[in-house]
């Protein structure tokens, strides 16, 4: 880690700049869509530290407490798994956000899950007003072993002004063994001024599995970027997420899903609600290697925009280099339906009421693919 | 079930490939002010085209080539081709029997004997370009009784200066994209068609390109002008000589449509694709686009894409009218080690706007292709409605089929929608068929039909039957 003067701002591009990382410009095709001038615009200092907690899950879970981008409790003993404090790793991509995260890297946790887990593990982030106009990176290494299981699920929080400026640039490093599946959850609900990138790096063995959702519901700018190696036979992935938004965000969704071998799987399905002056952006890319054949690969996003000045963008890509595949993918975006609303007010429901359940049942739809039934009645309550 | 072998002569058998001996005019190789100046005075072109030429020219040297699309080829050396090549003839031609021998039967190989085309087809006027200069013009008479120019550009350029200056560049400008801008600053020839309020042309124009002179590039420049009321359908079709070095093609279309005209705009592209390893074959960087200017306006882009090593081609729409139609219907074959990148863009900017998009692309050999595609609503086009469907086939372990679509939607009226789904011809289709006795290439080429069935039907019938003859040509040897 390169160190970092505290209470000094950094003009986050021109730290890049210096450390000979270039961070990507409306130019760059992966983020023409992500409005990247505000995310830069405003010098940021290093975190304090801070001792305020998120609020608690409705579940029985182990839960790790991060606040301002560090631990704020001893870790917990969760059996099965082994945790330990971080404070240095190596990039090996050449993504330019996970580059800075590892360059300058704030704290971040080693998880090495060795068999199957009794309860989830909730990483519970939270910003305190003191974090105004701070940036951290945090970047947890997750190795699920041979035949494990474990749920982990990531809640971001803020407490204080609404309005508050930080960024928050987080990468996962997540190596799936042979037999082993993952269940990851991901809700944000960062500051309406709050900018949040987050990278998560998936690398799948034979028969591993891996299941996601991703709900996001805050910040300024957030972009959650997956890419995932199908490295083995029979490895699976679900990339699910869902994201609402009525202020001026831009929520992007990025997928990259690489399947390398033969009978690999993997579907993707995200829901997203746009309003105010919001940018929905959703990039799936399945990519399918000469060789992997007998591999399907499905991706679907549906968008419904509710205001004038609403934007969805959209790019599913499809690269295919073997011909024994099935693959698709689907593209939909309009506004609430005028019939399912007719039919509703005409049972006397009123417009307001009947829109939320219209929109509630839009995304409950994907909630609905989470297998842990206590997460899933979690999410359905957040929304 | 066994793989089917990809063994491919299809390069070898390359149909239309022979070149014609003729005494040819051509300008030095390289690019620069004077051969513009060359060009433009052999062309006994106005001053005000030569200046917009010159700026064309000026600007292009300003950019750079694009490398965005999945095309790999080799490093093109713009100044090592010639830009200018006209048959020698003294003598403009007044009728066919004028024509040279050598080119007309250069035609009747192709398959479009001139002469009897008046007799066979009877409804057909083509304008058929030789490299550079229009040779022949046929059933101009019957169109000028109806008012419909229909002649070369540069003739348009002499004989109709203020429609041409009007409409040229207003729907491609020279600075939209460096191939469009090289084809401002030295394009030779193409079509012009103008159809005057309210006439609905009598038959299907049609132009015939054909690439000849060795090293030239092709610089083609079409221009269609609908005015209100009225409708044209318009059919273009390709093929060119077999040689070993790669010949540059960057061709602009532009139409203009104004209110309640209707243009229908057809291809069938079949150039020289390269021999089996790849060598040879035609670059071909097209920009076609359409305005529907006025209301109710309707655009149809039809094309089957068979040829050229490298493809990179997006036949556009620009729904400026309120309800205004788009359509985009494409066929693409890829065999060997063909390339191509194409798809459309539908630009959403007028009120109760449609646009269809249904692109077949088919995989072979060693090929790879992509659909790249952008449907863009702004936030004044209310309901708008988009549908888009990509589909692709693979025949072989060694190819491959991309689709890149980008859906940009600005406005909370606009319905769009986009499916896109990639296979392999499925084994029970196939053994259904030999079940019945019908070979396994019989069989692959029933089924590729059937899957490109929804494009050739929006064909015109000339060219159903020629796409139909030309899909099996091209699979030919993929399987089996």
């Amino acid at each position: 880690m390169t160190n970092l003067v505290p209470n000094i701002a950094y003009d986050y591009a021109e730290l890049a700049k210096v450390s000979g990382i270039e961070l990507p410009t409306p130019k760059t095709e992966a983020w023409k869509y992500t409005r990247l001038r505000d995310l830069l615009d405003c010098p940021y200092t290093l975190c304090t530290p801070s001792s305020a907690t998120g609020p608690e899950l409705p579940l029985k879970a182990d839960v790790i407490h991060i606040s301002n981008g560090r631990l704020v409790s001893a870790l917990p003993q969760v059996a099965g798994a082994e945790i330990t404090v971080i404070d240095h790793v190596e990039e090996k991509t050449h993504h330019p956000f996970a580059q800075m995260n590892a360059l300058y890297l704030t704290q971040g946790l080693q998880i090495t899950i060795r068999r199957k887990l009794s309860r989830p593990l909730v990483l519970n982030y939270h910003m305190s007003p003191n974090g105004e106009n701070g940036f951290y990176h945090w970047r947890n290494i997750i190795n699920c072993e041979k035949d494990s299981s474990a749920a982990i699920i990531e809640q971001f929080t803020y407490e204080g002004e609404v309005k508050s400026c930080y960024l928050a640039n987080l990468v996962n490093d997540i190596n799936i063994q042979a037999g082993a599946s993952l269940q990851h959850y991901k809700y944000q609900n960062e500051a309406f001024k709050a900018n949040h990138v987050a990278l998560h790096e998936i690398t799948i063995a034979a028969d591993g599995k891996y299941e996601s959702f991703c709900l996001q519901k805050g910040a300024n700018i957030a972009r959650n970027e997956t890419e995932i190696s199908l490295n083995g036979e029979g490895a699976e992935a679900v990339v699910n997420a869902a994201y609402m938004m009525n202020g001026w965000a831009t929520l992007d969704t990025t997928t990259n899903v690489y399947h390398y071998q033969p009978h690999t799987k993997s579907s993707q399905l995200v829901k997203g609600v746009v309003g105010g002056t919001a940018k929905g952006v959703f990039q799936g890319r399945i990519h399918i290697a000469p060789n992997a054949v007998c591999t399907s690969g499905t991706q679907l996003h549906k968008a419904m925009v509710l205001s004038d000045d609403a934007e969805i963008d959209v790019k599913p890509e499809l690269e295919i280099f073997a011909d024994d595949v099935k693959c698709s993918h689907g593209a939909a975006s309009g506004e609430i339906d005028k019939e399912q609303l007719f039919y509703m007010r005409s049972r006397g429901i009123g417009e307001e009421e009947a829109k939320t359940l219209l929109i509630d049942a839009y995304v409950t739809d994907v909630i609905n693919h989470i297998t842990d039934s206590s997460v899933r009645e979690w999410f359905k309550s957040l929304i | 079930m066994a793989q089917p072998d990809i063994i491919d002569e299809s390069g070898d058998k390359y149909k239309y490939g022979f070149i014609t001996d003729i005494e040819a005019d051509t300008a030095p190789a390289g690019l620069n002010a004077d051969i513009i100046r060359l060009i433009s005075q052999k062309k006994e072109e106005p001053e005000w085209l030569l200046e917009w030429r010159l700026k064309a020219f000026e600007f292009w040297q300003t950019m750079s080539e694009p490398h965005w699309a999945k095309l790999a080829y080799d490093k093109i050396d713009y100044q090592a081709l010639h830009y200018y090549s006209a048959p020698k003839q003294k003598v403009a031609p007044k009728s066919l029997q004028e024509v040279d021998k050598s080119l007309l039967e250069t035609y009747d190989k192709l398959g479009i004997p001139l002469k009897e085309q008046e007799a066979l087809a009877g409804v057909v006027a083509v304008d058929a370009v030789f490299d550079s200069v229009s040779v022949a013009t046929t059933y101009r008479a019957k169109l000028a009784e109806k008012g419909i120019i229909f002649c070369s550009i540069s003739e348009a350029i002499k004989n109709h200066p203020d429609l041409v200056k009007k409409y040229l560049g207003s729907v491609v400008p020279y600075t939209d994209n460096f191939f469009a801008c090289l084809n401002s600053a030295v394009f030779t020839d193409g079509s012009f068609v103008y159809i005057p309020k309210g006439v609905k042309s009598p038959m299907e124009l049609s132009t015939y390109f054909r690439i000849n002179a060795k090293n030239t590039g092709q610089f083609e420049r079409t221009l269609i002008v609908a005015e209100d009321d009225s409708y044209v359908s318009y059919l273009e079709g390709c093929t060119a000589p077999q040689r070993d070095e790669n010949q540059l093609h960057a061709a602009i279309v532009e139409i203009v449509v104004m209110n309640n005209a209707e243009v229908k705009y057809s291809t069938v592209q079949n150039w020289y694709p390269g021999d089996k390893d790849g060598k040879g074959g035609v670059y071909n960087f097209v920009t076609k686009r359409a305005a529907c200017r006025g209301a109710n306006s309707k655009i149809s882009w039809t094309q089957v894409e068979t040829g050229s090593a490298v493809t990179w081609k997006y036949p556009s729409c620009v729904l400026q009218g309120d309800n205004s139609v788009g359509e985009f219907y494409s066929v693409a074959i890829t065999n060997n080690r063909q390339q191509a990148d194409t798809g459309t863009k539908m630009i959403h900017i007028g009120k109760n706007t449609t646009s269809k998009i249904i692109s077949k692309g088919i995989s072979a050999g060693f090929s790879n292709q992509t659909y790249r595609g952008l449907v863009k609503v702004t936030p004044q086009a209310d309901n708008a409605r988009n549908y888009s469907q990509c589909d692709s086939l693979l025949i072989g372990a060694n190819c491959g089929s991309h689709t890149v679509p980008y859906v940009e939607n600005r406005n909370r009226n606009a319905v769009l929608e986009h499916e896109a789904t990639t296979s392999k011809i499925s084994d029970e289709q196939l053994f259904y068929c030999k079940q019945r006795g019908i070979s396994e290439e019989e069989a692959v080429s029933l089924i590729v039909n059937g899957f490109c069935k929804d494009v050739m039907q929006h064909l015109p019938m000339e060219f159903a039957i020629e796409a139909a003859k030309l899909i099996n040509i091209s699979l030919e040897g993929s399987v089996g």
